[in-house]
């Protein structure tokens, strides 16, 4: 499959599942002004910081955080994090928004694919995200924000 | 008249909300559809997917081995119940000996079927019910109606009334934004306090002792980062090989249950979070016994998607509740009959052998052919209504004879035609939900004959 032709289907399958699609040049392109308070996670400092969170107080405030992600799956426009990505497992989920950074180097085909570019990797907890969290459970009416994060946004970059 | 009947007629009897359920399944089915469509080698996905689960049920002893000692080895204690007052036992005693009271659960059929919210209850544990669905069911006192839309035979009105009572939300709201938001306050609250989360299991993977649980609403996440303590509750039959199987069954899954290209969440637990407990209890109630039958074997191969729910013209027109079962629809009523053959009776006949739900299961599980089995083994165990055994010898004397065939077919042309009220009298329980037809003026047998020559001339 050509690149284009993935990273056209992953636009595609992120905006179907609720989420937000834009292009970053780089790093310098998130900008806080858009997101205020913005807790950048891609940042080794920041992620030692949160490492000790202890409080729950701590996790609840949280606004837009961003994560760095290393594979995108075309066919249901998931983005998979671990571990290594975050300082705590909670935060991908609490965050009212979320930001997923990816390269569009890291995208597959499928989760065929995708298991077999993850392999045998020991990841003690990694979850793949379709979309900011929903439910149907009333009346089949798509509510966005059950539990987890009200707003998705994939940011890629080439 | 069966259970099933009795209570379908209870469910039909408002024909708004009936009709209602049917056109909202009817219409997650057709999503199923699009998004079945939409994958290539959908078909061959599906035999994967049917063999992979006929290899994991042929060697579950090996594979359960497997997944132990990678568990053990990632720092989970892995616990095994032989039934359901071994898993009632095992969560409590986890419970306690962490000091835990206040507990969040995530979906699970499992911890449904053993009963594990009342124990607990019962035995002081505060247990809150976090998926949307489960949790307006929990506030209700209601079992779930549906395995994956607990709550679809409930309007957004008698939910407004739910919360109104039970989360404070205003009298005679019932926007289901508003009323999710609502509940999402509420949850949060509990998932905050909680201090030991538990929930289901969609695969269990034997290779790395990696537990996959797939949400839409990211309950399972929130309570199990949340709290200290994560408890996963899995039956035997979870268990898939290896990590590629993954691929085959997430891209299965979401699309055969909602029509979704895959859930908002597929998360997947290995190690327990630094500092906490990650507890994985498997269970067998009552699995092994239909692992080693011949026919109900195939049912354990069941990845919970609920699509032969969807499709089911019964299940569609009598509501989940009518099944009396905790798994309804065609899998409940193939299952049924292992876990109480009485109560089950009545179940495989709520079923017109139409194929559908073995046409669309992702695992290919012959559901129609499990459902015909069951009749026949309840029929050499019960007396069958003597009306019935009249009906059938009558239609095996009649199938068998082309006159008396031609016989009651004009008979019964004519009555339809000049006297219908004299056929809904003996009928009455066929022609309450239908119309009977108007007979045709000429019979195929006819036509034929007066066309047959024409053609082969």
């Amino acid at each position: 499959m050509s690149k284009t032709i993935l990273v056209n289907n992953f636009i595609k399958n992120v905006r179907t599942a609720g989420a937000e699609v834009l292009f970053s040049p780089g790093e310098a392109a998130v900008s806080t002004d858009r997101w205020p308070g913005l807790l950048d996670f891609s940042k080794a400092d920041l992620r030692l910081q949160y490492q000790t969170l202890e409080n729950s107080e701590q996790w609840t405030d949280i606004a837009h955080a961003l994560f760095c992600s290393r594979l995108g799956v075309a066919e249901n426009g998931a983005v998979w994090l671990e571990d290594a990505d975050m300082p705590h497992r909670i935060l991908p989920f609490i965050t009212r928004h979320l930001i997923l950074r990816l390269a569009t180097d890291s995208l597959v085909a499928d989760m065929h694919e995708a298991y077999a570019k993850l392999g045998q990797d020991n990841f003690g907890f990694g979850v793949f995200i379709s979309g900011p969290s929903k439910t149907a459970d009333i009346e089949q009416s798509l509510v966005y924000g059950a539990h987890g994060a009200k707003e998705l946004t994939v940011l890629l970059c080439d | 008249m069966s259970q099933h009947s009795k209570k379908a007629r209870r469910f039909l009897a408002d024909a708004k909300r009936a009709a209602w359920h049917d056109e909202t399944l009817w219409m997650v089915r057709c999503k199923r559809d699009r998004a079945a469509e939409a994958v290539d080698d959908w078909e061959n996905l599906r035999g994967q997917a049917s063999d992979i689960k006929e290899k994991a049920l042929e060697n579950i002893p090996q594979y359960i081995r497997q997944f132990k000692e990678a568990a053990r080895q990632n720092g989970a204690i892995v616990m095994e119940a032989s039934n359901h007052v071994m898993l009632q036992g095992y969560v409590a005693t986890i419970l306690r000996s962490n000091g835990a009271l206040r507990v969040v659960k995530s979906k699970s059929m499992l911890t449904e079927e053993c009963g594990l919210n009342e124990y607990l209850i019962e035995q002081g544990f505060t247990i809150i019910d976090t998926d949307l669905g489960e949790c307006i069911m929990q506030l209700r006192r209601e079992p779930p109606s549906h395995i994956v839309l607990p709550a679809i035979h409930l309007r957004k009105e008698e939910i407004g009334e739910t919360f109104h009572k039970h989360l404070g939300t205003e009298a005679g709201a019932s926007d289901p934004t508003y009323l999710a938001q609502a509940a999402r306050k509420y949850l949060r609250e509990q998932f905050l306090s909680a201090q030991a989360a538990i929930t289901g299991v969609n695969f269990a993977v034997a290779e790395t002792g990696t537990i996959v649980v797939c949400t839409n609403e990211g309950n399972a996440d929130m309570g199990v980062h949340a709290a200290p303590i994560q408890i996963h509750c899995m039956s035997i039959e979870k268990i898939i090989p290896a990590m590629a199987d993954l691929g085959v069954f997430t891209r299965l899954l979401a699309r055969s249950a909602t029509g979704q290209a895959v859930t908002a969440y597929t998360s997947h637990y290995r190690t327990p979070k630094p500092d906490g407990k990650m507890y994985i209890i498997i269970v067998d109630n009552g699995r092994s016994e239909r692992l080693y039958h011949p026919t109900g074997r195939s049912t354990l191969k069941c990845i919970r998607c609920g699509a032969c729910m969807n499709t089911c013209p019964v299940y569609r027109r009598s509501g989940g509740h009518s099944y009396g079962q905790v798994i309804p629809g065609p899998i409940g009523s193939a299952i049924a009959p292992f876990r109480d053959f009485r109560t089950a009776a009545g179940l495989p006949f709520a079923c017109s052998l139409c194929e559908s739900c073995s046409n669309i299961c992702p695992v290919r599980i012959n559901l129609h052919e499990q459902l015909y089995y069951w009749r026949q083994e309840m029929n050499s165990y019960r007396s069958t209504p003597i009306l019935r055994k009249l009906i059938m010898k009558t239609a095996a004397l009649v199938l068998a004879k082309p006159l008396y065939y031609r016989l009651a077919g004009s008979l019964g042309r004519f009555f339809l035609r000049y006297f219908p009220f004299m056929l809904k009298l003996p009928l009455r329980a066929w022609t309450r939900g239908r119309k009977l037809p108007r007979p045709e003026r000429q019979t195929f047998r006819q036509w034929y004959a007066r066309n047959a020559s024409k053609h082969t001339s």
